[in-house]
């Protein structure tokens, strides 16, 4: 079964083209990495998944899910974490994962939001406003908001920037066991050395044009180190 | 910082569409001015010019006040945008240049956008009304003066709140006090304490020494003060929202609601901002109406004032659309049009003191026999206002408005219904019972704009 299949979709922004007929399709239980230098439209991929825009054609069907015609609900299955962290200003950040608890319309916040301070380690900081949290607690709040609901897919935007080693690990642990459970995870970075830790299968996106797609195993057997073969495969574009 | 600004502004909507705006502001004022001559039959010109320069100090202190009046000054004024103003902490600029800078900028910013085109908009009219073209560019310059120690006084007190909150009230109540005891105890003309308006009629030097000192010492005194405060300490806050909800659980938007109220709350000069876009307008609306009321016995103000009330409450809708934009919940599953009305149920809660308003200004205006008609048209105006504001401007009302082209069909659609309501509740107040009846359009233009809303779609990659 497909988590994600997008067929020839285009998104373009005036004369600007971010995502040029690009189609793909990730199985269910897949950790799939989306590489990309910045600007590839790795991030108007994701929102366009995930029906926070609309494509100038083509298609995408999300967990059976038109993503055009259903995106509130594709946006209540599917957790996201957006490539800024945003959280309200005046809210602490105890009361953001409460408030998300709300929208979701999920019982049990409690602890629900328990087992993210612990994982991340930043029960401390719970009572702080979002405002004056660091980079990278905020991070840690976009993270958790975006598991609260235990989605069967998770949309993630660069999620470890910003997060310590500790914090790092810990997360790439959890992705790694979330998989295994049989979630699918859609990780766009460009941290290459991280994907290729973690990622089961990968695609290259490169000024909106998908240059590669397949699984990771391929260039470990190959013995072909993830970044070389990135680096090549842009620059021949 | 003025590109900046400029940018900000157009930062939903292209560029023509925000530099019309001025022009807008000068026709407006052209046509106002072509009616002075009928104003002047029922006030004296000198009581015209009078509240004139007050409202262009109020201007100054609302244009000043605007995301000032707080602590965190340059948080709350540029947000957590990286702006050339928040650079003290990474560039070699100190805070009081930057404060300058901004003071500066305000002064130009908002005398291009609204003090010339009122300005010049009345001076082209002058010689259709009958007034001297010499005397129309005088009283221009004082209202400029006006605008500025408005503008200079609000940066001040926005500075000595930065210090202590304690200070700021002692200074207001000495400057309350002292705005009706000069009068007293001086023997002085109770008019001439507003000294553009007196040095209008005086020409005299010494007023004018005064009035640039009270424009470059309070300005003075807030640069070289200004205190900015960098949140080094974090402040812990108990969780709010379990309880407010609880209490909002009247409405399916609690949980937004409860956050609205968290917001108010917690940003600084919560109290400020309702006191500068609420109260004070609604006081000064309150004052010129009372005015009214002694020339026009027949009038019932109380009417007139239930307008006003209806549409300035609108300020309470851009105050809560203040803290956040659509953003946060771009990746959640949430309509824009349910955060519209969870904003719309928030405005309508903190709304409900415009009804106390209306209760006290009929009583002290002895016109209780009006209460009911006032109190549906307070209703029906405030809904249609606030209907036809969401129409146009959604979740960013204090951004959009500039937008000419969004302001030309609004200003329009709420000023024909402004006329008739104005009208008929000055043939008849009791006409205005049957205001209700544009409830329901109202309503329609809601659900049109929960559609309109709901398919909008940010443009940036």
């Amino acid at each position: 079964m497909y988590a994600v299949k997008v067929e020839n979709l285009t998104k373009s922004f005036g004369e600007i083209t971010a995502v040029n007929n690009v189609s793909l399709e990730v199985q269910s239980g897949q950790l799939f990495g989306l590489l990309g230098p910045n600007g590839s439209g790795k991030t108007t991929m994701i929102k366009t998944l995930t029906g926070q825009l609309k494509p100038n054609s083509g298609s995408a069907t999300i967990l059976d899910l038109d993503a055009e015609k259903n995106p509130i609900k594709i946006r209540e299955i599917v957790g996201i974490i957006p490539e800024q962290e945003t959280p309200p200003s005046f809210l602490t950040a105890d009361e953001y994962l409460n408030f998300i608890c709300k929208i979701r319309n999920l019982d049990d916040p409690e602890n629900r939001c328990e087992k993210w301070w612990k994982l991340l380690d930043f029960e401390d900081q719970k009572n702080v406003l979002c405002k004056d949290l660091s980079r990278g607690t905020r991070q840690k709040l976009m993270v958790a908001q975006a598991f609260l609901h235990e989605p069967k897919l998770a949309f993630i935007d660069e999620p470890l920037i910003n997060l310590d080693p500790l914090i790092q690990r810990s997360f790439k642990d959890f992705l790694i066991d979330y998989v295994k459970r049989g979630n699918t995870v859609f990780f766009s970075t460009h941290v290459l050395e991280i994907a290729e830790e973690i990622c089961t299968e990968i695609a290259i996106l490169d000024k909106g044009h998908l240059l590669h797609k397949g699984p990771i195993s391929e260039l470990k057997n190959t013995k072909q180190h993830l970044e070389t073969f990135f680096i090549k495969l842009v620059k021949e574009g | 910082m003025f590109k900046e600004e400029w940018r900000i502004h157009t930062s939903s909507f292209e560029n023509k569409a925000f530099a019309s705006f001025p022009i807008i502001i000068f026709t407006l004022t052209a046509i106002a001015s072509y009616f002075l001559p009928y104003v002047l039959r029922i006030m004296d010109i000198s009581l015209v010019f009078k509240y004139v320069h007050y409202m262009f100090m109020f201007l100054g202190i609302s244009v000043g006040a605007f995301g000032l009046f707080g602590k965190e000054i340059m948080n709350r004024r540029f947000g957590q945008a990286s702006l050339i103003a928040y650079s003290s902490r990474s560039l070699p600029i100190s805070e009081r240049t930057i404060f300058s800078a901004f003071f500066l900028k305000d002064i130009l910013y908002y005398l291009i956008l609204w003090i010339l085109p009122i300005i010049v908009g009345f001076i082209v009219m002058t010689p259709f009304i009958g007034i001297q073209i010499f005397s129309s560019l005088f009283a221009c310059s004082t209202l400029i003066l006006s605008f500025l120690i408005g503008l200079s006084l609000i940066f001040f007190l926005s500075t000595i709140f930065a210090h202590s909150s304690k200070i700021l009230i002692l200074i207001i109540s000495i400057l309350v006090v002292g705005y009706f005891a000069v009068p007293i105890f001086l023997n002085i003309q109770f008019n001439l304490i507003i000294l553009p308006y007196s040095f209008y009629y005086t020409h005299s030097m010494s007023t004018l020494a005064i009035i640039s000192l009270l424009i470059i010492i309070p300005a003075i005194i807030s640069v070289v003060f200004v205190k900015i405060d960098y949140p080094e300490k974090k402040k812990h806050h108990k969780n709010l929202l379990p309880m407010l909800t609880k209490k909002f659980s009247f409405s399916r938007y609690s949980h937004y609601i409860a956050k609205d109220f968290i917001d108010l709350q917690r940003s600084e000069g919560g109290l400020g901002k309702i006191i500068f876009s609420f109260l004070l307008p609604i006081g000064f609306t309150y004052f010129f109406l009372t005015i009214f009321l002694e020339l026009i016995p027949n009038i019932k103000i109380i009417m007139i004032f239930s307008i006003f009330l209806g549409i300035v409450s609108n300020s309470i809708y851009n105050m809560i659309n203040a803290f956040d934009t659509f953003n946060p919940y771009m990746f959640l599953p949430v309509k824009v049009s349910t955060i519209i009305k969870s904003k719309i149920t928030s405005f309508v809660i903190i709304n409900s003191i415009s009804i106390i308003i209306l209760l006290i200004a009929t009583l002290s205006m002895n016109q209780i026999d009006y209460f009911l008609p006032a109190l549906l048209m307070l209703v029906s105006i405030t809904a249609f206002s606030l209907a036809t504001t969401v129409y146009f401007t959604g979740l960013n009302p204090n951004v959009l408005i500039y937008n000419s082209k969004i302001f030309i069909p609004y200003i329009g659609l709420l000023g024909c219904i402004i006329f008739i309501f104005t009208l008929s509740s000055i043939l008849n107040p009791f006409y205005m019972l049957a205001s209700p009846l544009i409830l329901p359009v109202s309503v329609l233009l809601l659900k049109k704009s929960y559609k309109k809303w709901d398919s909008w779609k940010p443009y940036s990659i």
